[in-house]
């Protein structure tokens, strides 16, 4: 779900190229730091950048922002900071969802206590893809086509609504295949949990309202698809 | 004329592709650890050493058949003599010496000198011939010239030949000989008190009618057995004046015994590291393929764990010692060379277009990552680079130095924060893939001609309905993909399958399509 306010922490080269890549989607977005070389360095880059210190309350950011439609990004140059800074978000909103930046595995486990929704460790995920690259070429390469480049391929996640057509059906009960052109990778199946199953594991999960697929397949066919489903995305 | 025919068979041999084979081939034979059929060699000639020996000892009392005492005696020590005469010639290249003398004189003006090179020639041959190892490898062979029986006790010199085809016993002479020194002076000194005790123990022995010590050799027995701590207890001082002897000889003992133990014990610790790391030297350099990382740091480390995991085999190359010793402790195998130099590769006898899949530059800056890119593609142009980016301003300056993939993981996590934000169930559900953690995979299928015939019909088989999910063929030639392709879509040859579904149904789709295509 895309949200309408994004707030930046940090200006490091990581928070540069996230404020960079999420700029585009985000009606309003904005960048905190904690020191004026940051600053400098975010007004050198384009964007205005406002102070803060780890021991504000965030009373402002209630002021200023819609708390239910905003997402935070949580990228200090040091874990434990971040830690502190994830730690007094989460106290004062308790709904905002909070993706942070780890340097490893055991700062993620930590981000995670600390009450982020998604963590990105940076050795664990560039050291996938180092080995990914290597291993599985062509594989990466597709992937990095549908999320990253303007690639008529795309992956989507499409809300059942309730009037939906499939709502009461079996998930092989339709060839999505053939008759849409998409491919169901997984479904969240709300009556079996929260977290999402692969179709490839075979189960055929009884389709529910706001169950999610995740589909992938080209652009003008996600579209034809969601439609066909009684969404617009 | 003997001169012209001399140099005319040196040039002759010198330009011989077929002789320097030949030539080679025993030298690898004979001399080069890493050839892989030295190891058969060496234990032949270590089964012939260990049965050579047996029938010594066996035919002390017992009758040995003439056939073995035949093959001990001269089919054995004919081996041996066979091989005696390859090491003589495989020591030095003559012609080459021959050629040098040849060109020397040529280019001061003067005759030819045969004699000179001849005498070069002898001069060399017999600094092989007087080298410890020649020697024992001449003793070894003796039975062959005699049958006396006396002589058959230079069969036990084959013992010592073992030290030319087991490293182990190298390496033990090695590290001996490199205390030559304080070797000598404990000789020295174990010498000089061995031959006081002797005569003082017989001066104040020898007289008196009670004590077994009666001559000088007595005396030195006793010493001997005395001063290194064995005592057997068949000699002893019987006086006090001998028996004060005996008190001060085998405080010195002590010291004699304390001093040979620190001696060898020094030598092994000062020879450890070289040792472990000659061992893993030649460790690695038995490994089929291997990734190789350059530069140690928790990142080569996580990519380190990721390949291993996948059943890869890794190699870290990083100059810094400590960062070695880190990653000895990790588990990985790495090795103290500064990747960025061509000596290095050298010294670690890795043959990269063979033996390394991919290197991965991890080095702590472009810097060094650009340079050790270069020295690579000067020993291989086309063996795959991985290089991380750390300025992304430099990206150009790697993909000129060879690079054929840059990762820039502040990029990345711009990209993946966008995707994490907007589509996360996505996002989870891409990421689940690819960390294989979840148990479905997606896998890429390299396909063969009898691969690309079947795959669709394997894929229309019941067992994968719905279960194996064909994302898309990769077509190699177009370098194009073709997303969920219809089944009607014609396959080649080198095309790549993406698939996604549980380890074993990727497995088994990729038997059935082999077997079917067999029949």
């Amino acid at each position: 779900m895309i949200h309408n306010s994004a707030l930046v922490f940090g200006f490091n080269e990581y928070a540069k190229q996230i404020t960079l890549q999420i700029s585009s989607e985000y009606p309003s977005f904005t960048v905190f730091v904690m020191n004026e070389t940051e600053k400098s360095a975010a007004r050198l880059a384009g964007f205005e950048a406002e102070l803060f210190d780890l021991s504000e309350d965030w009373k402002s950011i209630e002021d200023r922002f819609d708390i239910n439609d905003l997402i935070i990004f949580c990228a200090l140059d040091n874990d434990a900071e971040n830690v502190f800074l994830t730690i007094s978000l989460r106290a004062t909103f308790e709904h905002i969802p909070i993706i942070a930046l780890a340097g490893d595995h055991e700062s993620a486990e930590k981000m995670k206590s600390a009450g982020a929704n998604k963590v990105m460790p940076i050795l664990q995920i560039t050291a996938g893809i180092i080995s990914e690259m290597l291993e599985k070429p062509t594989v990466t390469e597709v992937l990095h086509d549908i999320f990253y480049e303007d690639s008529a391929l795309k992956i989507a996640q499409i809300t059942i609504p309730e009037e939906s057509f499939v709502v009461g059906k079996h998930l092989h009960d339709i060839d999505w295949g053939s008759e849409y052109d998409v491919l169901v990778l997984a479904i969240v199946d709300h009556q079996l949990g929260a977290t999402f199953s692969f179709t490839s594991r075979g189960h055929n999960h009884h389709i529910d309202p706001d169950d999610i697929l995740v589909v992938i397949g080209y652009e003008d066919k996600i579209a034809t698809f969601s439609r066909a489903m009684g969404v617009m995305i | 004329m003997f001169s012209q025919w001399m140099v005319g068979i040196a040039f002759f041999l010198h330009a011989s592709s077929r002789y320097r084979h030949v030539k080679k081939f025993f030298h690898n034979l004979l001399e080069n650890p890493s050839y892989p059929y030295k190891k058969f060699f060496d234990y032949t000639m270590m089964v012939l050493i260990i049965i050579s020996v047996y029938i010594l000892i066996l035919h002390v009392k017992h009758d040995v058949s003439p056939k073995w005492i035949f093959f001990n005696n001269y089919v054995v020590s004919f081996i041996f003599f066979i091989e005696y005469l390859l090491r003589l010639w495989i020591f030095s290249d003559t012609s080459k010496i021959v050629i040098e003398q040849y060109e020397h004189d040529v280019f001061i003006q003067r005759r030819f000198n045969y004699f000179d090179a001849f005498r070069s020639i002898v001069k060399n041959k017999l600094s092989f011939v007087t080298s410890t190892s020649a020697i024992i490898d001449m003793l070894a062979i003796m039975p062959f010239f005699h049958e006396f029986r006396i002589l058959r006790v230079f069969i036990l010199f084959r013992v010592f030949k073992l030290f030319r085809y087991s490293r182990s016993l190298t390496q033990l002479v090695s590290i001996l000989s490199s205390k030559k020194f304080e070797i000598f002076t404990l000789g020295i000194f174990a010498t000089v008190i061995i031959m006081v005790s002797s005569v003082l123990i017989y001066v104040m022995e020898a007289h008196n009618p009670e004590s077994k010590i009666n001559t000088l050799f007595d005396a030195v027995y006793w010493s001997v057995v005395t001063i290194f701590t064995v005592g057997y207890g068949d000699f002893v001082p019987v006086t006090d004046e001998g028996r004060i002897v005996a008190m001060a000889i085998i405080v010195a003992g002590i010291a004699v015994i304390s001093f040979a133990t620190s001696i060898v014990v020094s030598a092994f610790t000062e020879k450890l590291d070289e040792i472990k790391e000659e061992k893993l030297i030649d460790d690695v350099g038995k490994i089929d393929q291997f990734y190789l990382i350059c530069g140690y740091s928790p990142l080569s480390a996580e990519v380190a764990r990721q390949f291993i995991r996948h059943g890869n085999k890794i190699v870290i190359l990083e100059r810094a010692k400590e960062k070695v010793q880190q990653a000895h402790k990790d588990g990985f195998t790495a090795l103290a060379y500064d990747s960025g130099s061509l000596h290095s590769y050298k010294a670690i006898k890795i043959d990269i277009p063979t033996q390394v899949k991919a290197v991965i530059l991890l080095r702590d800056s472009d810097v060094l990552n650009v340079y050790t890119a270069l020295t690579i593609r000067e020993i291989s142009p086309t063996v795959i680079l991985l290089s991380i980016l750390h300025q992304d301003e430099n990206r150009r300056k790697l993909s000129l130095a060879g690079i054929n993939e840059v990762v820039y993981t502040q990029e990345l996590i711009g990209l993946i924060s966008k995707e994490v934000s907007g589509r996360p169930v996505a996002f989870e559900v891409i990421h689940a893939l690819r960390s294989e953690n979840s148990g479905v995979f997606i896998e890429e299928i390299g396909l063969d001609r009898m691969m690309a015939e079947r795959f669709f019909e394997v894929a229309r088989l019941p067992l994968f309905y719905k279960r194996l999910i064909v994302l898309g063929i990769y077509k190699t030639s177009e370098s194009k993909f073709l997303f969920n392709p219809s089944t009607d879509l014609t396959i080649n040859e080198g095309d790549v399958g993406i698939v996604i579904a549980t380890r074993s149904l990727i497995d088994e789709f990729k038997t059935l399509m082999y077997q079917k295509g067999k029949k």
